[in-house]
């Protein structure tokens, strides 16, 4: 720090304004500014300088995250609502699985009702009707507008929530459990597992294994986790399997529903089969008492079946009887010689469905054909549109006035687009996997299966994070609830727009849906920390 | 009195009154404490990191080690000169962490030139700039640079405040701090003399 041409330094005058000089030096600098006007000029435009830099940095152009200001209040805590509403829906789960429906299956039974709850819902009740337009829409909207408005109702019941409600979802899940907890014998098998010939079990048995085989008999339900299944056999509950091969030769006297690769039944069952497979055969000696419906890439149903059939498929062969309705959609119908339908036949897909002259149908068959990818020539094309964009904003609309404090945490975690991009790609395919582990570690079931709905739910949110995200963009930052509804929507119909561009569209729809599915968990992330801030 | 920034208007008997029941655990106390500050913490998060989300996460990772250290906190000192060593600390630490530090380092001294500016460009400057325009200037600024102008200007540190949170001499605070404004000067006349700078020194900034 010395003088330069006869003045001092930028730094030493610098100093000298922040007082940051030695006594000595301080009272040679004043001394020589007494009489220099060239450096006291240095010295007040140093002086501007740092007054205008306060100003530049202490200007509150922005407003500040409303979370950020709240949030230590432990009543704007929801994650205590939420782990209690997920806890309720097991415990709903459980109740329905456990209860409601056999005692559906036994009003069936007694002639009072056809099939169970599920097969009703799809086969008879108004969802079924007008199914087309509003799939979506029913798809995810009960579920969530109802957990919605649960959360939303039990908030404004009790102020001091947290425990009450945990402590609540918590009691549901114990009242629900115990009944199929209390009867049941679970075996690991090491590595694989064996009930022989003669045995018995009298309670519920639940298996899981390299490989599971079946000879002897189960007085309640079979629950198995498996690569290789075979059921020999006598069930007299109902069999839910998971897996990748699962053969069934012996009879079944409830309800079969698996999650595999392949199904072989070979047997009765009294009831109703439930399938998502990548095939279903269903053996010439196969009978099922009441319906099948299946989501399987290829089928052959040779057996008979008492009930409706509803079938999403890629092909189906059908040469058994069926003895009611059949409502197929898939990509090809083959109805063999010695099949008969003794119901209404519907099919929509993409090629007309192959009859042979000998199968009996009690009506022709009433075929939709679909062409491949979107119809841009139909109105009603851009009328779902429409659909699913109003159905979106509604549940943006839901989530907005909810959690808009998490909203807009999301909404600014979206601006994170590489890492969103990168933890939604991995959640979208790790998820199912990790809760079906969860399904098989026992004691996790309800927790697998509410997680994968929860799952469902998310995919289905993801896209209103990235619409706000993309509204902002487009809008900019707007305070209010007005302009917070307005980029919504405006984003959602820009996405929806994105997502009917030709080709590329899918490209743009599952893009969207890891970009939000990761902002969205990170968003959980931070909301979790600043929890702990709140709550420690 | 403490002038550095927060949102509140708390006296100091308030203030103390405050910080003795969030450390007896009151939670409604640690709310009405996190509320008085988070808004500034905030500002100045946002002034010294790259996003806006990277602003927000610090604000609460910054409360969370406040609540942590509460107890390290000496009462004869002002809080928010302690509670703005966290933040910067905090701050610091994470654009460390990210490796994306790309200022000199600390002892340079030779690539500031000695000079004596014209007074009257650097008023022109402030003239003709609306702090929009500066803030727009500081976020093109290297690390460091930002920092240190955020460290003085915004949170009012001390320089041994400043040497300590940076790692660097006490005596080159001063440097720093000049050199910082000498970038955002050239960062809003794009170009000029921290370009030319920049090539004196072998582009080593």
């Amino acid at each position: 720090m010395n003088r330069t041409d006869g003045h001092f330094d930028e730094v030493t005058v610098l100093l000298y304004l922040e007082h940051q000089l030695d006594p000595g030096r301080l009272s040679e600098v004043s001394a020589h500014l007494a009489g220099c006007s060239a450096c006291r000029g240095l010295l007040h435009a140093l002086e501007g300088e740092s007054l205008w830099l306060r100003e530049a940095l202490a200007a509150e152009e922005e407003a500040v995250p409303s979370y950020l200001t709240s949030a230590p209040q432990r009543s704007n805590t929801h994650w205590g609502w939420i782990a209690a509403f997920a806890l309720a829906m097991g415990g709903v789960y459980t109740l329905w699985s456990g209860f409601i429906q056999p005692w559906y299956a036994e009003a069936s039974q007694a002639g009072f009702t056809q099939g169970n709850l599920m097969t009703m819902l799809f086969f008879s009740g108004a969802f079924w009707k007008g199914w087309d337009s509003m799939r979506t829409l029913m798809e995810f909207l009960p579920l969530a507008t109802l957990g919605a408005i649960g959360v939303w109702v039990l908030r404004k019941q009790w102020r001091h929530f947290t425990p009450v409600a945990f402590v609540m979802g918590a009691v549901l899940c114990a009242l629900a459990m115990p009944p199929s907890a209390m009867a049941v014998e679970v075996h690991h098998g090491d590595p694989s597992y064996t009930l022989s010939a003669g045995q018995e079990v009298k309670t519920d048995l639940i298996a899981a294994g390299e490989r599971i085989r079946i000879d002897g008999d189960v007085d309640g339900d079979l629950i198995v986790f498996s690569p290789s299944v075979t059921v020999n056999g006598h069930v007299k509950g109902d069999i839910l399997g998971f897996g990748q091969e699962i053969q069934v030769n012996g009879p079944v006297d409830g309800n079969v529903r698996v999650w595999c690769q392949s199904l072989s039944l070979n047997s009765s069952v009294a009831k109703n089969v439930m399938s998502w497979t990548g095939r279903t055969e269903l053996g010439e000696k196969a009978s099922v008492g009441g319906t099948i419906t299946m989501f399987s890439g290829a089928s052959e149903l040779d057996g008979r079946v008492g009930g409706d059939l509803l079938a999403y498929v890629g092909d189906l062969d059908l040469n058994g009887t069926l003895g009611g309705d059949a409502n197929v959609r898939g990509d090809r119908l083959t109805v063999g010689s010695t099949a008969e339908i003794m119901g209404q036949t519907k099919f929509r897909g993409r090629r007309q469905p192959q009859v042979s002259e000998g199968a009996k149908l009690a009506s022709p068959i009433d075929v939709t054909l679909r062409k491949p990818g979107p119809n841009y020539g139909q109105i009603a094309y851009y009328w779902h549109a429409v659909l699913l964009w109003g159905a979106s904003f509604l549940f943006g609309l839901l989530l907005l006035f909810l959690f808009p404090a998490f909203f807009a945490r999301a909404v600014s975690t979206a601006n994170k687009a590489g890492v969103s991009i990168g933890l939604g790609i991995l959640l979208l395919f790790a998820t199912p996997i990790v809760a079906v582990i969860v399904c098989i570690t026992i004691v996790g079931l309800g927790v697998g299966i509410v997680g994968l709905l929860v799952y469902a739910i998310a995919i289905y949110a993801a896209q209103i994070f990235i619409a706000s995200w993309l509204g902002e963009k487009m809008m900019g930052i707007g305070a209010g609830i007005g302009p917070a509804i307005a980029r919504l929507a405006i984003g959602l119909a820009v996405l929806r727009v994105l997502r009917m561009v030709p080709y590329v569209g899918p490209i743009f729809g599952l893009l969207f849906t890891v970009w939000g599915l990761g902002a969205l968990a990170l968003a959980i992330h931070r909301s979790m920390r600043t929890q702990a801030v709140a709550a420690a | 009195m403490d002038e550095r920034k927060t949102t509140g208007t708390m006296s100091e008997a308030d203030l103390a009154r405050l910080l003795s029941q969030v450390r007896a655990g009151d939670a409604d106390a640690w709310g009405e404490l996190y509320r008085q500050y988070a808004a500034a913490i905030f500002r100045f998060c946002r002034r010294v990191l790259p996003a806006r989300e990277d602003a927000e996460d610090a604000t609460t990772e910054i409360f969370m080690k406040v609540r942590q250290k509460l107890g390290t906190y000496d009462s004869s000192r002002p809080f928010t000169a302690w509670l703005y060593k966290v933040a910067s600390n905090h701050c610091w630490d994470t654009l460390r962490r990210r490796r994306i530090r790309q200022d000199l380092e600390t002892g340079d001294l030779d690539t500031l030139p000695l000079e004596h500016p014209d007074p009257s460009q650097i008023e022109r400057l402030q003239a003709e700039h609306t702090s929009k325009e500066v803030r727009a200037g500081l976020a093109k600024l290297p690390d460091r640079a930002r920092m240190a102008l955020a460290l003085r200007y915004y949170a009012d540190m001390s320089y041994d405040e400043i040497a300590d949170t940076l790692g660097v001499r006490r005596a080159f605070v001063g440097v720093l701090l000049l050199r910082a404004r000498h970038q955002l000067r050239d960062a809003l006349t794009q170009g000029g003399a921290f370009a030319a700078l920049k090539a004196s020194a072998g582009g080593k900034s």
